[in-house]
């Protein structure tokens, strides 16, 4: 590919993910994705899975899941409560650089 | 390329159990955990750290990893021998292969493993970070992003390689979106396609704005005559330059809402001017004369609400 050529990709979220394709991005088995939407640690499970869809937000929560169930054994209700302590983190994070730039 | 001594990068002895390598894994991973660490280096530390996990903790690769070092070798240029593994059987890395470095991937990847003639997979999806300025948002952009890209040679060998992309950056993209490029993660195997590339989105500091969601905030430094009395504003924004009406007896803090002149998403955000009353100094007497003036003639306690 020439460096001059340039790439046109897709927002997430204009294009959301299939469950295969949060799986295959995450580098686990589509499996994984449908128990931990069944027990509700990253969606509200209100969808049928066949339908769901997956966001930006999801691929980073999914990421961070599989990161420390792999690291740190960890049960998949653990991984979820420390994904939704770094999203708030995320949030407060950002709060807070607005407040002061250089952090 | 560079031996790895993955004892020495997770501090364990080559004698240390399961558990003393799972414990220092997880004591260095909390450390540098990309998303807590401070460390500069976190990011690089922590593959290093997965990946000696990925070695070390797994008995089949440790096994050939041990045969392997037990033998006189070169630190720096160094050439597995012909044949190294045989005898052992490595199951497939679960981690992005691109993560890892040419150590491991000539040893333990798809040219360390071979694959079968006529056997076809597609690529794993990688994933990247790009940094944009707010105004690529609201304008667009192209960026050149720069990866790290492991390539396997004819004989089988991986060397890294710099891969650079130019990208177009939609208009209204928001912190913390992807953006997916296909067909640029890792190649195939065979025929097999290549995967994806996920771009993770994040905005550079910017001290004048911050950003939640589609909304923007800025600061609009008013006077306390332009507060009190109101007044007509001319007020910069990343969407352009404005007049904004300023209502009277505003405060500080006070927000004025620029419908739709947010992030350009779908639906577009607002813009926020929060005013930020600005005191004169009190340096020359005229300004002191002002000031003693309004003192004496404003009956005005600011803190009269805390029962002073």
């Amino acid at each position: 590919m020439q460096p001059t050529d340039v790439l046109i990709g897709r927002l997430l979220d204009d294009e959301s993910l299939t469950l295969d394709e949060l799986a295959r991005a995450c580098g686990v088995k589509p499996d994984w994705v449908v128990e931990h939407v069944q027990a509700g640690l990253f969606s509200d499970g209100s969808v049928a899975i066949s339908a769901q869809r997956f966001s930006s937000v999801d691929l980073r929560r999914a990421r961070r899941m599989v990161h420390i169930e792999r690291g740190y054994d960890a049960v998949p209700e653990l991984a979820a409560l420390v994904a939704d302590m770094l999203e708030e983190m995320d949030e407060l994070r950002m709060k807070v650089r607005a407040l002061d730039p250089k952090k | 390329m560079d031996f790895k001594d993955y004892y020495k990068i997770l501090g364990v002895e080559k004698t240390a159990t399961a558990d003393e390598i799972r414990t220092a894994y997880r004591r260095l991973a909390r450390k540098y955990h990309p998303d807590l660490s401070k460390e500069p280096d976190a990011q690089t530390r922590m593959q290093e750290i997965n990946e000696a996990r990925d070695v070390i903790g797994d008995p089949e690769k440790r096994s050939a990893y041990d045969e392997l070092s037990s033998h006189p070798h070169a630190e720096h240029d160094f050439r597995p021998p012909p044949d190294w593994n045989t005898g052992y059987e490595f199951s497939g890395g679960d981690a992005e292969e691109g993560n890892y470095s040419e150590f491991f991937s000539n040893l333990f990847g798809r040219a360390g493993r071979g694959h079968a003639p006529g056997r076809h997979m597609a690529g794993e999806d990688r994933h990247a970070r790009v940094q944009i300025d707010l105004a690529d948002s609201y304008q667009g952009a192209t960026r050149t992003i720069t990866l790290q890209q492991p390539v396997i040679g004819e004989q089988g060998r991986v060397t890294r390689q710099e891969r650079t992309l130019d990208v177009r950056i939609p208009k209204g993209i928001r912190e913390g979106q992807h953006i997916r490029l296909r067909g640029q993660g890792a190649p195939g195997l065979g025929d097999g396609p290549a995967g994806d590339l996920y771009l993770d989105v994040q905005f550079s500091p910017d001290a004048r704005y911050r950003i939640e969601g589609a909304d923007v905030y800025g600061t609009l430094p008013v006077t306390p005559w332009e507060a009190a009395l109101g007044a007509s504003i001319t007020a910069t924004t990343p969407a352009g330059t404005f007049d904004v009406q300023v209502p009277s007896n505003s405060q500080n803090g006070r927000k004025l809402r620029l419908r739709g002149r947010g992030l350009p998403s779908e639906p577009p955000g607002d813009f926020y001017l929060v005013l930020e009353v600005v005191l004169p100094p009190a340096d020359s007497d005229k300004t002191r004369q002002l000031y003693e003036t309004m003192a004496r003639e404003m009956p005005f306690n600011p803190r009269q609400r805390q029962g002073a």
